[in-house]
């Protein structure tokens, strides 16, 4: 913008000189420099570990002996033979539907209180993150495991007698630890919730619309788009869902396999077992659940998530 | 001033260097240098040990000022998990204690240093001969056994004498043992035992009072599915009459005394390995004594010697010899048994045994006194377990989780671990 005044007078023909030196390359090159962190990072890290992962699916391997190729005998087995198997993909999938709608419900109804608040909204918004932030290192997992333990808080005050030690609770302690690690999705909703022009409550008031109404016709379908990108997010997560299982089970997936989730079974495969090949399979039939529960929401989003932009098509 | 600019960035980028390098230089001075040696050395335990072992190893370091030993240890299952990590990332601790059940898994893997390349620092020569043989795999030394240990059925003293129920002998059978909890739990209101369906230790002796075993020769299975749901039915049958600790309890064990219904006060015994019972002392404040475990009706014995654990050196340390010389130390030094009594068993070098023994106090004696009650009494031990094992005995408690929570039958959770274990063990 200001290059010309602020080059001395005597460098005026140096700009001329650039063009014959490719600036083009050159820019080229210098943008290769800065990505190379990542795309040394993406290939060592990322890219690389995945290729050996999906060489090992196809092998029996125990960590200690060279891989031994056995075809897709790590897939069939694991559909066919392996009835725990089957159990942890059903104890996944009722841990997904149980927490990602509570977890999204609380974070949305904490983001409506938080967004009315005149004073201390600072404090709370940060009081309710909070968790997200703790939420996922291994000691507040140990605190919930002590707190559902029989003899813990829950079991003093409801005498329940310890939800970990119950094969039908257990799995709620672990969805209620991810539930409490809302403060993520809330800050998303809140500021989601900014984003919605005040004219539109106004116009909805004056055509005599309470709150609830306003709520239902304003508020979700501005809110749509945050909705769908939460909950594409927390299902990811969900589905991939280890710690919380890990601690509250003390790493055994009990009592009787209740929250045998998936990538317990898979790390059970693995580092217990040592059938690493078996586990590599395993993970590669999660990306692609993933992958298509995560096409399924984007194809179900055209009903239902409205972009403000779409008016002006 | 872009001038200046650059030469401060330089003279960072400089700085930057020179620290990081320096850092470097810290570190490998320390390891390779003429510094110090640094080892690691990991075990699982209970806090008495942590705390002897501690001692013995800061006696070592004083021996040896250009070593220092970093420790760690937890309880055995998460050793065992992590153990298996670092193992197969190649970065196993340069001195790791090891179970009966993982050496043959991490010898043939490659894991463990031939020890006795080693001979130099490390002696054998006062270890019984068949005894150091356990540590041994294709007639290599991978591992060499610390101590000796045995089952047993450690219980509340307190509680069981206030009860008034007979105290338990020798040469007591399954029947008895069934009969004498079932009394504990009627007079003292407590179930009598830790639920003991749910242990593949517990499981071996009664099979072996039976003439069988866990694995045969060729390392197969050893039993049929019948063996193991007839054990399941017994426990099971136990535990639905509120005679041994119910699920509840059961499932929180993991290796560790303190999550134990004994240790919590919750059942007046359990069945346990003896040394590592010395955990209970702290507590169980009235006090605890070991009996042996049960035989079969005719009187056979199930339960046997076995080298309580090992001491392996990883084949990829850089400092062989030094940590040669603290599993010398560990096993041979004169000191060092006086500090570590009997926490891993009672010690395999001759010399140091005979000179410890009157040295023995507290709970080490009632070890030490518990072990030579059973001396000749009992069969061999079994040979070393076949790899697979190391995942069979969780897939064993798995398995019986399902029964004492009363979602399969014995039988048919038998059938499930026998499948599976076979499975297992083509694999």
């Amino acid at each position: 913008m200001t290059t010309t005044t602020a080059i001395p007078a005597g460098k005026k023909r140096a700009p001329a000189a650039t063009p014959k030196r490719h600036p083009k390359r050159e820019r080229e090159g210098a943008a290769w420099v800065f990505l190379s962190p990542w795309v040394l990072g993406a290939s060592v890290l990322t890219l690389l570990p995945m290729a050996v992962s999906l060489y090992l699916s196809f092998t029996d391997y125990n960590l200690f002996d060279p891989p031994h190729w056995v075809g897709l005998r790590n897939y069939t087995q694991m559909f066919t033979e392996d009835p725990r198997y089957w159990r942890s993909v059903l104890t996944t999938v009722t841990y997904v539907v149980i927490a990602v709608p509570l977890q999204l419900a609380l974070a949305l109804l904490v983001a409506l209180a938080l967004k009315s608040m005149k004073r201390g909204k600072a404090f709370y918004r940060s009081a309710f993150y909070a968790p997200s932030l703790l939420g996922a290192s291994m000691s507040i997992a140990l605190v919930w495991r002590a707190v559902f333990n029989d003899g813990g808080t829950v079991d003093n005050l409801f005498g329940t007698g310890g939800w970990v030690n119950r094969p039908g609770w257990a799995l709620l302690a672990v969805a209620l630890l991810t539930v409490w690690q809302f403060g993520a999705p809330m800050v998303i909703f809140l500021a989601g919730l900014q984003q919605i022009p005040a004219e539109l409550y106004e116009a909805a008031a004056v055509d005599g619309a309470g709150r609830w109404r306003q709520f239902v016709s304003v508020t979700v379908p501005m809110l749509s788009p945050v909705l769908f990108f939460n909950l594409v997010l927390q299902t990811i997560q969900a589905f991939q869902v280890f710690t919380p299982a890990f601690a509250v089970s003390a790493g055994k997936g009990g009592p009787a396999d209740s929250t045998l989730v998936y990538t317990m079974y898979l790390y059970d495969r693995g580092f217990v077992a040592s059938h690493m090949g078996y586990a590599s399979a395993m993970a590669w039939v999660l990306l692609l659940v993933i992958g298509v529960v995560t096409a399924v929401l984007f194809r179900t989003s055209r009903s239902w998530v409205f972009y403000a932009s779409e008016g002006d098509r | 001033m872009p001038g200046h600019r650059t030469k401060g960035f330089c003279a960072s980028a400089v700085a930057l260097v020179l620290c990081a390098l320096a850092a470097g230089c810290g570190d490998s001075g320390e390891s390779v240098g003429g510094g110090k040696a640094v080892l690691r050395y990991t075990w699982w335990g209970n806090p008495d040990r942590a705390e002897r072992t501690e001692q013995a190893v800061a006696l070592f370091e004083k021996q040896h000022p250009d070593i220092s030993v970093q420790t760690s240890f937890s309880g055995y299952d998460a050793y065992k998990q992590k153990l298996a990590v670092q193992a197969s990332g190649g970065d196993a601790p340069d001195v790791m204690q090891l179970d009966y059940r993982q050496i043959d898994q991490y010898a043939s893997g490659g894991v463990l240093l031939d020890l006795a390349k080693q001979r130099a620092v490390l002696r054998t020569s006062e270890i019984d001969s068949g005894l150091l043989a356990t540590g041994r795999v294709d007639g290599v030394q991978y591992a060499i056994p610390q101590g000796r240990g045995t089952e047993t059925v450690v219980y509340d003293v307190k509680a069981w004498k206030d009860s008034g129920v007979p105290l338990p002998r020798a040469g007591w059978t399954w029947d008895d043992w069934a009969e004498a909890v079932r009394a504990l739990r009627d007079r003292t209101g407590k179930p009598g035992a830790t639920d003991p369906g749910q242990s593949e230790d517990a499981f071996e002796v009664w099979l072996r009072g039976r003439g069988k075993a866990l694995y045969t020769k060729s390392g197969g299975l050893g039993f049929t599915a019948d063996d193991l749901a007839e054990w399941w039915t017994f426990t099971d049958t136990l535990r639905r009459a509120g005679v041994v600790s119910p699920a509840e309890q059961t499932t929180q064990l993991d290796g560790s005394v303190e999550n134990t219904p004994l240790g919590r006060g919750k059942a007046v015994s359990d069945t346990n390995w003896d040394a590592p019972s010395s955990g209970y002392l702290a507590i169980v404040p009235t006090g605890i004594a070991l009996a042996p475990m049960p035989s079969d009706s005719d009187g056979t014995p199930g339960q046997y010697f076995k080298p309580s654990m090992f001491l392996g050196v990883s084949a990829h340390t850089g400092h062989a010899k030094e940590a040669a010389q603290l599993v010398d130390f560990l096993l041979n030094d004169q000191e060092a048994a006086k500090i570590l009594g009997a926490t891993r068993g009672i010690p395999v070098n001759e010399t140091v045994r005979k000179e410890t023994a009157p040295l023995l106090k507290d709970f080490d004696r009632t070890v030490a006194d518990y072990q030579a009650s059973l001396e000749g009494k009992l069969k061999d031990p079994p040979q070393a377990p076949p790899s697979g094992d190391n995942a069979l005995q969780t897939t064993f408690q798995r398995d019986y989780d399902q029964v004492s929570y009363a979602r399969m039958s014995p039988r048919e959770a038998a059938e499930n671990y026998v499948t599976e274990a076979k499975a297992e063990l083509r694999s």
